[in-house]
């Protein structure tokens, strides 16, 4: 028997009563409150769906760079994991090592390679070559994919001597990096 | 989740307690694994729709071409200052100059011009699927891939990119 305050109370069949035992709780309410979370619940499930929409298998292949900023196209396919060359206004690099200043490129315009890029390409494929040395089918397996991502105003001569350098290390499939404007264009025509 | 109509009486029986249908279902395990979905798709989520459009590099390193590719008709778009030249092996040979100059000084190529041409082509030769895009050491990288993007979209989805000259 729980101790209790001397004074007046309900009888028990009274006490949950709210007509009766409301007023005998001396204005006390009760702290228990049910919330009410099925509109959290939908408001995840949506966020989730909207996630999953923005899900990638590939994950990020490129990385947006500030210095770099991508043309758009209408017909470009999916990209997929190859060795990325990245040519901004000031610099090459590959895979997230410089290998060339635009400066000295434009400087000793004469040649058409860029040995630092090719020599660095060339890892990659000996890196690729060791991974799958155990592979029969090795050579036609090899495509040979390159993905070049390159600022808008990058000029051509600059995108040459890296696709040649590119072809020299084994590397003659050369993607080009773009963003991909088929949904928006698909959206617009709605 | 609440709610539900009223119950009917069973039997008629006064003393009989009528069963309460309402249940109320536990919905925390619901959130708890949606908010692990939310967490694990916003770290793997990717924002910027990045595409590729895939040319060769002829001459170097690359596959010899097959008999099939020698036969093909070889159709050229040669991108210069003053604009696009479109050339084909079976004699065709047509100019589309430029639209005018972009802030930067550099054309403004005649896309939409290209696409047409590129398309009368290729239902002239259904079978066609190579072309080569020879570019100025001049021409950015914007109109470079604008032009493969218009040879991709006529049906022409074996670019190859090279040197004028």
């Amino acid at each position: 028997m729980p101790i209790v305050q001397p004074g007046k109370r309900p009888a028990r069949r009274l006490q949950g009563s709210k007509v009766w035992g409301g007023k005998m709780s001396g204005g006390r309410k009760a702290t228990n409150a049910d919330l009410n979370v099925v509109p959290m619940v939908d408001m995840m499930t949506m966020l989730v769906i909207f996630l999953l929409q923005q899900f990638s298998a590939t994950g990020e292949v490129l990385f947006m760079q500030k210095d770099i900023k991508l043309p758009d196209a209408l017909h470009g396919q999916m990209i997929e994991v190859a060795p990325v060359v990245a040519i901004s206004a000031t610099q090459v690099v590959v895979t997230g090592q410089k290998v060339a200043d635009v400066a000295d490129l434009d400087r000793d315009s004469g040649y058409l390679n860029i040995p630092q890029l090719e020599e660095r390409l060339r890892d990659e494929k000996k890196r690729w070559d060791f991974i799958h040395q155990n592979d029969p089918d090795r050579d036609k397996n090899w495509k040979g994919d390159v993905n070049i991502q390159a600022d808008v105003k990058v000029p051509f001569r600059l995108v040459k001597r890296v696709m040649f350098s590119a072809a020299q290390a084994g590397y003659f499939n050369v993607n080009f990096a773009t963003l991909d404007q088929s949904n928006v264009e698909a959206f617009q025509r709605k | 989740m609440a709610g539900g109509g009223g119950v009917p009486e069973q039997g008629g029986s006064r003393g009989k307690k009528k069963k309460a249908l309402d249940a109320v279902i536990n919905v925390i395990p619901a959130i708890d694994l949606l908010s692990c979905c939310i967490a694990f798709l916003l770290f793997t989520a990717v924002w910027t729709q990045i595409s590729r459009l895939q040319a060769q590099s002829p001459g170097a390193g690359g596959p010899p071409p097959t008999a099939a590719e020698m036969k093909q008709l070889q159709v050229t778009v040669a991108l210069t200052e003053k604009g696009l030249t479109l050339t084909t092996s079976a004699g065709m040979s047509a100019e589309i100059p430029s639209a005018g100059k972009n802030p930067d000084g550099g054309p403004v190529y005649d896309l939409r011009a290209l696409s047409t041409k590129l398309k009368q082509i290729k239902t002239e030769y259904p079978d066609q699927s190579s072309v080569t895009v020879a570019a100025d050491d001049a021409v950015i990288y914007a109109d470079l891939v604008k032009v493969i993007d218009a040879c991709v979209g006529a049906g022409l989805s074996a670019v190859a990119v090279m040197a004028t000259g």
